[in-house]
């Protein structure tokens, strides 16, 4: 059994911080179901990233499961794909998502330097939902970084994607699990701020706070 | 408290490098050595986030040949050392690390070498497994953080017992990704420091001492059974052979990884005899013989080139003639290039085994919908300092007629051979190259190996091309680490070319690593600053003079006299890396504007390449992305109509 999670983003959004975030979860939640004697878990995170440079695009694959070993995931089996800027999570669906997968998308985009000077188009958010729609995929679209601006901070907005995710039913542990990752893993600066992302992030999932866009939303898939 | 220095017994997430460093840790280290290379830098700075609460030395050397010097150095005299570096990085430490074997060391001295197949990060996909074996080493591969972990502690010890340096050999996906690792006790011992000249061996630390080279040569011989019984017996290589089976599957490091999956996913584990590897050399003979009998095919999966199977197949050669062998040389079910994953693996193994696996139906629905999916090309950061630099080039080099070489070199500038994505080139002979380029991503024309512009400059115009000017561009890291002796030779043989030194002060591209220009020690200390300008000087450079890269009329005055001398001349031009003035003074309300009034939609400013720079098609109407902008001031400069100013927007 395993859960294959792939966090898209922008280089500097946060997305590699994200996916550690949800690997460590899983390490802290086997921890705790190893004293009832279950079987170990292996968490790998594959990430590409290297050059300094800012805007480039940023995938961060996270593997849970007994049976894991590779740090990347296969094509066509992410269950979940968490993407901090859309476009990007359309690049990464097309090539991951599993068949009844689950994409939740940050409405707002970062242009590449390529749609910048007039060489190629950004696709509208409606062909981006669409496109992942027809590949099986469920995709729910909402505002991530403005709730983040309301928590504090528009560099929270990596966490608000973790509380929408833990929300939504896709990963093996608590919601109390990730926010106590959520906490070992921010500045200690920005606790509060960062616990008030996670809860708005989980809220807007739970449509106990407006903003989640509907089309193909699943709860608890 | 660093990541590397957690409780043992605790079960925590490491990157590959992290968990490589913390190896090293646990064995007592005494010194590390290295110099900065993506994707094996985390190693050192994993190293150095801990040195504060250790008792080790650490440096960034100036390249990767002194780094290895260093640590040979420290095992001579009797202590653990290690050193870690890219792929690339084994080529420029070549040299001692070929000649160190003859006679081994005393300490522990562990060789990190970080291989990038599929060239993620790097200039070549090279296997340095070959360069163990070349030199004849032990050589381990990690298949997890926990082993890249473990190995690198074991690795120590076995340095000790074979009297040799121990090869470890890492990937990208090993280096840069992370897993659980459960972390081990860290031993407070240290071996002591002490020099003995005739240590087991007349003339131990000296080739040349009698009686000679080829005696140390059979010394090394003499140690490979040895090393060899370690291998067979090592729990990093485990055979699990099952009954009957007629089909094996030999994996190494992370491919087996890969193959482990490879077998499960397609449910046949009962039918194939799993020899995973984590030393590959000397390979574990016995454990081999074991495997082989029986089989009527033998697959080997591993991550890189052949080398295993090429070992294999030596092997199998003497001892196992019928078995036919599949891989990535004859009987090719692999790529023999790029890198390779569960999907391929399973693949690969299936068609072997005669396994149909069901094509995913949704195929024909991603290519379609890849269609609107935008590519997002590499660029500088906004607001970079090359940018003012290639601009001012670009300019400079406009005066002059003919079609004009621009030798490049490696670090983030390297992106000015990159291209755009999404533009258009036509590539054919006739038009490969016409002045003006469209953006400074399409400005160089070669690009190697670090420091290999300046040579390559050289032989273009010594042999006589004078079709246009010769340029050489270098950053200051690298011109530290790798141009020294080729701007001698320039000024030695009297080479009609410009050099161009980019000092942004940091070693940038693999993440903003200190070097002898930065003003700051490996530990954040002050530091003298390496005098860049005095050393061009003493070495008798006649042109050379410095420009502020973010002045262009400044910065094209001094590039243009450089290039209208005759024989080697310099530019410095300098420019902090932005993101370090950024993480200093925090970034404050954009300032930068566009008129739209004044702007004619010209474009000229969309050339400069910064990312923070954009346009808008309908409106025709160039615009800043307030986001990323610096207000460096750059794109005011290119702008022909004064349409982009700096400030008095609201006034």
């Amino acid at each position: 059994m395993s859960i294959d999670i792939i966090v898209a983003g922008v280089g500097g959004q946060g997305s590699i911080l994200a996916s550690h975030i949800i690997a460590e979860a899983a390490i802290l939640a086997d921890s705790g179901s190893r004293k009832n004697g279950k079987k170990a878990v292996n968490v790998r995170v594959g990430e590409t990233f290297g050059a300094a440079m800012r805007g480039g695009a940023v995938a961060s694959h996270v593997r849970i499961g007994d049976d894991v070993y590779g740090p990347l995931v296969g094509k066509g089996q992410a269950d979940m794909v968490l993407a901090l800027e859309p476009l990007e999570g359309l690049r990464i669906g097309v090539q991951y998502i599993a068949d009844g997968g689950i994409a939740i998308l940050n409405r707002e985009g970062f242009a590449p330097v390529d749609v910048k000077i007039g060489a190629a188009r950004y696709p509208s958010i409606e062909q981006i939902t669409k496109a992942l729609e027809r590949l099986g995929a469920s995709p729910v679209v909402f505002d991530a970084t403005s709730l983040a601006i309301e928590a504090g901070t528009a560099k929270a907005m990596n966490v608000v994607m973790l509380g929408a995710a833990s929300a939504s039913g896709v990963l093996p542990f608590d919601e109390s699990i990730m926010l106590e990752a959520v906490k070992n893993r921010v500045p200690k600066k920005f606790l509060d701020v960062n616990v008030e992302a996670f809860r708005l992030g989980k809220e807007v999932y739970a449509g106990s706070k407006p903003g989640m866009s509907q089309q193909g939303k699943k709860q608890n898939a | 408290m660093s990541a590397i220095l957690q409780e043992s017994g605790k079960k925590v997430l490491l990157m590959g490098n992290e968990a490589i460093a913390r190896g090293a840790v646990e064995a007592g280290i005494q010194l590390i050595a290295a110099y900065p290379g993506t994707p094996a830098s985390e190693v050192c700075e994993a190293l150095i986030d801990a040195a504060d609460d250790s008792d080790y030395y650490i440096e960034w050397s100036t390249n990767e040949k002194v780094a290895f010097e260093v640590a040979a150095g420290a095992s001579i005299v009797g202590a653990r050392a290690m050193t870690a570096m890219k792929n690339a990085g084994l080529n420029v430490a070549m040299d001692t690390y070929m000649t160190l074997p003859y006679g081994g060391v005393k300490g522990g001295m562990v060789i990190v070498v970080a291989d990038d197949p599929n060239a993620h990060y790097s200039s070549t996909e090279q296997d340095t497994r070959f360069l163990a074996v070349y030199a004849e080493l032990p050589c381990f591969e990690p298949m997890d953080q926990q082993e890249a972990k473990d190995m690198t502690r074991d690795a120590f010890e076995i340095s000790e017992q074979l009297e040799l340096p121990v090869f470890v050999r890492s990937v990208s996906r090993i280096s840069h990704a992370s897993g659980d690792v459960t972390l081990g006790p860290v031993q407070k011992k240290r071996n002591t420091v002490a020099f003995n000249k005739h240590y087991k061996l007349p003339y131990r630390w000296n080739v040349y001492g009698a009686p000679g080279a080829v005696s140390k040569h059979e010394w090394l011989k003499g140690v490979f059974p040895k090393a060899r019984r370690i291998a067979n017996k090592s729990r990093y290589n485990s055979l699990e052979l099952v009954n009957g089976s007629k089909v094996g599957v030999i994996s190494s490091g992370v491919a087996a990884s890969y193959s482990r999956e490879a077998v499960s996913r397609l449910g046949i584990e009962d039918r194939v005899s799993f020899l995973k590897l984590g030393i590959v050399y000397p390979l574990p003979d016995e454990l081999l013989g074991r495997l082989l009998i029986g089989l009527d095919a033998l697959i080997v999966v591993e991550e890189g080139d052949p080398v295993v199977e090429q070992l294999v197949r030596s092997y199998a050669k003497e001892n196992a003639c019928g078995v036919r062998i599949f891989g990535k040389s004859y009987n090719q079910i692999f790529k023999p290039f790029g890198e390779i994953n569960t999907d391929i693996v399973s693949k690969a193994i299936a068609g072997v085994m005669d396994i149909t696996i069901p094509d995913d139906p949704r195929e024909s629905v991603r290519k379609k919908v890849s269609e609107i999916v935008a590519p997002r090309s590499s660029t500088l950061c906004a607001g970079c300092s090359h940018l003012g630099s290639y601009w001012a080039l670009k300019k400079a080099l406009k005066a002059h007629q003919g079609v004009h070489i621009i030798n490049g070199d490696i670090g983030c500038y390297e992106q000015g051979g990159y291209g755009l994505f999404a533009s258009k080139t036509d590539v054919n002979d006739k038009n490969s190259k016409k002045y003006p380029v469209l953006s400074p991503y399409e400005i160089l024309d070669t690009i190697y190996v670090m420091g290999s512009g300046i040579g390559l400059a050289q032989g273009q115009a010594q042999v006589g091309y004078k079709g246009g000017k010769v340029v050489a561009v270098a950053g200051d890291s690298t011109f530290i680490h790798a141009t020294l002796p080729a701007l001698v030779n320039a000024v030695y043989q009297k080479a009609d070319i410009t050099f161009l030194i980019f000092d942004n002060r940091w070693t940038a591209m693999t993440g903003h690593q200190v070097n002898p220009n930065t003003g700051l020690d490996t530990l954040g200390r002050k530091a003298r600053v390496f005098d860049i300008a005095g050393v061009v000087k003493s070495m008798g450079v006649e042109s050379v003079s410095t420009a502020d890269a973010y002045n262009l009329e400044e910065a094209e005055n001094e590039i243009s006299n450089a290039l209208a001398f005759e024989g080697p001349s310099v530019v410095i031009l300098k420019g902090e890396c932005m993101l370090q003035v950024l993480r200093r003074a925090k970034k404050k309300k954009t300032e930068t504007w566009v008129d739209e009034e004044t702007c004619t939609g010209c474009r000229q400013c969309i050339q400069l390449g910064c990312p923070a720079v954009t346009f808008n098609k309908e409106k025709k109407k160039a615009g800043i992305d307030e986001i990323n902008c610096t207000d460096c001031g750059l794109c005011e400069q290119v702008c022909p109509y004064s349409a982009i100013k700096v400030g008095g927007k609201h006034k």
